[in-house]
């Protein structure tokens, strides 16, 4: 394989942020392997979207406005995807570690019959060979798998894992044709956005999660909310704040929840367990608020403030807010 | 209507893991195994589809593994399933996700069924693509991250939560689902349930029972793990007792400007 194609991924035209991490690193590794770097972006709002990337290091940006990738569910995706990798020949495909990348991952390795590595955090080529770095057995091994000389490789990627460099090389933008009629079996009946405009909690470089400690629902909206808005961060939360309805189970990190891996990573009122912890364990920074001094968090915490979250989370909002404002 | 639902066993997710440095595979010997947690879900799914169905509807469990781990299969017979197929063979060792997709489709496709349910993620590999390839492998529609579910006739209307909201979508049946955490915590089993899983039947097949027409286990596999080492050990850091909200608020403040983090 010798060119890589990122599928850019976005919701309603708005380009996610590890969407740019892949154009970015896509760059790199074609470089490696000899071929170019492409990007494959699809459904209504595309065309514009295909201009924005062209601020990054990619040769061929594909696009289609076809209005059945927001009508049946990923189907027409992964034709689209199947279509690009087969103009482009033999290929290494980036898809974004997200719910729907990876469904679209599974789909597009048996079109394929692609290699497939998950969850990787890195690419290195070695006399040719794709060998990924992924995080497994919730973090507590790095492994490196090669793909085996296979035509095609398929790799879902961590949000966060690489950074964004624009440096656009002058990319050629392309309307990529329908794939022959197909009928698609799922159709979407009714799309809502909930989160509209909020940062996603993957992609988020600061993270603030809550857990049992915080006692209830508002916390969140008063303490956490706040303190992650002053660092330019998103709110999540342990499985036991959202088990109790306090927040939605979008918000949950962990083992049966989102795994994520900010610069800077705040528990407050969470013990750290460990199906907790395999879900935030790779963050940059991690700094633990907790009454206990004995919590397992602070076994793995690189500060742990031991102290009551409801009287020290507002006085650092308010420093952070104070500090901001004396530099602008 | 019949329902089957796949799970894998997996290692205790809070039982210490480690990698055989002679295969290079996941020690699963010695180690307690458990459903794979997403598993119980989808399958806690499926026992309130069957319910809801009733009449002459079944729930069977279809799983991969070693032979001498399909007695863990038990437990979601306990819960409420009706039988178990395990496809197990020594030549399935060492496969990968796309050898294992392939199996797996293999000897689905043995199981004549109108639903089937998958766990969004495992537990050991979690890849997460496992569903979208047995979706493709079985030209299935593929219905992910259902939090809602009716059947209508042949029909399937899903409700379904997405990465930043939710989606209505319908299919026809048969159909693969995933479902969402959100769809009921997994039920616990009855006294009743588990002396009944007793007389269960766990049937197993092995690869002489499907003619693959490509190879699987490790020389089947399109990747290959060159090597693998635990993370920079995390160790203990700072502990700071706040005597107030203040102090403690000070200290974390001090502690992200020196690294350079606000
Ligand atoms: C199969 C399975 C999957 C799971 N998946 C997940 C998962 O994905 N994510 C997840 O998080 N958990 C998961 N869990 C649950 C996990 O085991 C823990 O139960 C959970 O993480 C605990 O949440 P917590 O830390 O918020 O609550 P607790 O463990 O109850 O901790 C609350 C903490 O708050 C502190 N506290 C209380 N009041 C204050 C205060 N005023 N100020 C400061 N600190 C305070 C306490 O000292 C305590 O340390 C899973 C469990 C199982 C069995
Ligand atoms: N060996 C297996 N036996 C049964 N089900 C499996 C097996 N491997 C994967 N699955 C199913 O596929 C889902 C996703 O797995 P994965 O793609 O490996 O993360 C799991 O939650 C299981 O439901």
């Amino acid at each position: 394989m010798k060119d890589v194609i990122v599928y850019a991924e976005h919701r309603r035209a708005e380009t996610r942020k590890v969407t740019f991490e892949l154009a970015s690193e896509a760059g790199k590794i074609a470089a490696a392997l000899g071929g170019k770097a492409h990007a494959v972006v699809l459904g209504p709002g595309s065309a514009q979207l295909a201009e924005q990337l062209k601020s990054y290091p990619l040769d061929t940006i594909f696009f289609n406005e076809d209005a059945d990738i927001e009508a049946f569910l990923l189907d027409p995706i992964v034709d689209y995807l199947e279509g690009a990798a087969r103009i482009a020949g033999p290929s290494l495909i980036l898809i974004p570690n997200t719910l729907s990348g990876r469904d679209v991952a599974g789909r597009l390795m048996v079109r394929l019959d692609a290699g497939m590595v998950a969850d990787v955090v890195e690419v290195k080529s070695d006399l040719g060979a794709v060998v990924c770095v992924s995080p497994k057995l919730g973090g507590a091994l790095i492994t490196q798998c090669a793909l085996r000389a296979a035509d095609y490789g398929v790799l879902t990627v961590r949000p966060n894992a690489f950074a964004v460099e624009t440096g656009g090389t002058g990319a050629r933008v392309e309307q990529i044709a329908k794939p022959a009629s197909k009928s698609y079996p799922a159709a979407i009946d009714r799309d809502v956005e909930e989160g509209a405009g909020e940062l996603a909690l993957e992609e988020a470089p600061v993270v603030v999660a809550g857990g049992r400690g915080l006692g209830g629902p508002e916390p969140f909206e008063t303490l956490l909310k706040p303190l992650a808005r002053a660092l330019g961060g998103a709110v999540g939360a342990s499985r036991a704040a959202a088990d109790a309805g306090w927040v939605p189970y979008n918000l949950q990190i962990g083992q049966t929840g989102k795994t994520v891996t900010p610069t800077l990573y705040i528990a407050v009122g969470i013990s750290g367990a460990i199906q907790h912890k395999v879900g935030m364990r790779a963050s940059g920074t991690i700094v633990a608020i907790n009454k206990d001094a004995a919590s397992p968090i602070g076994e793995f915490s690189d500060l742990l403030v031991v102290g009551d979250a409801f009287r020290i989370v507002p006085e650092l909002t308010k420093l952070i807010e104070t500090a901001k404002g004396n530099l602008s | 209507m019949k329902i089957v639902v796949t799970i894998k066993l997996v290692p205790n997710p809070n039982a210490e893991k480690r990698i055989d440095p002679q295969t290079k595979r996941l020690a699963r010997t010695g180690v307690e195994t458990v459903l794979n947690p997403y598993d119980e879900y989808a399958l806690e799914a499926a026992l309130q589809l069957k319910e809801r169905a009733g009449g002459d509807t079944t729930v069977t469990i279809f799983s991969m593994a070693p032979d001498s781990l399909k007695e863990g299969l038990r437990r979601a017979l306990a819960m409420g399933a009706d039988d178990a197929v395990v496809l197990s063979d020594e030549a399935l060792e060492g496969s990968d996700v796309s050898a294992t997709a392939f199996a797996m489709a293999a000897a689905l496709r043995t199981l004549k069924f109108d639903l089937l349910v998958v766990g969004g993620l495992t537990d050991d590999s979690s890849t997460g693509a496992v569903p979208g390839a047995l979706a493709e492998h079985l030209g299935l529609p593929c219905i992910t991250n259902a939090r809602k579910v009716e059947i209508k006739g042949d029909a399937i209307e899903v409700e379904r939560e997405t990465d930043s909201g939710y989606q209505t979508v319908h299919g026809p049946l048969p159909a693969l689902l995933t479902t969402a955490l959100t769809f009921g915590e997994p039920r616990y089993a009855s006294l009743k349930g588990i002396m009944g899983a007793k007389k269960k039947s766990i049937a197993s097949i092995s690869l002489q029972d499907l003619s693959l027409d490509r190879p699987v286990g490790t020389s089947g596999s399109k990747t290959e793990l060159r090597s693998f080492a635990p993370p920079p050990v995390r160790g203990k850091g700072e502990v700071v007792e706040a005597s107030d909200g203040l102090s403690g608020a000070q200290a974390i403040f001090d502690f992200l400007a020196q690294k350079r983090l606000v």
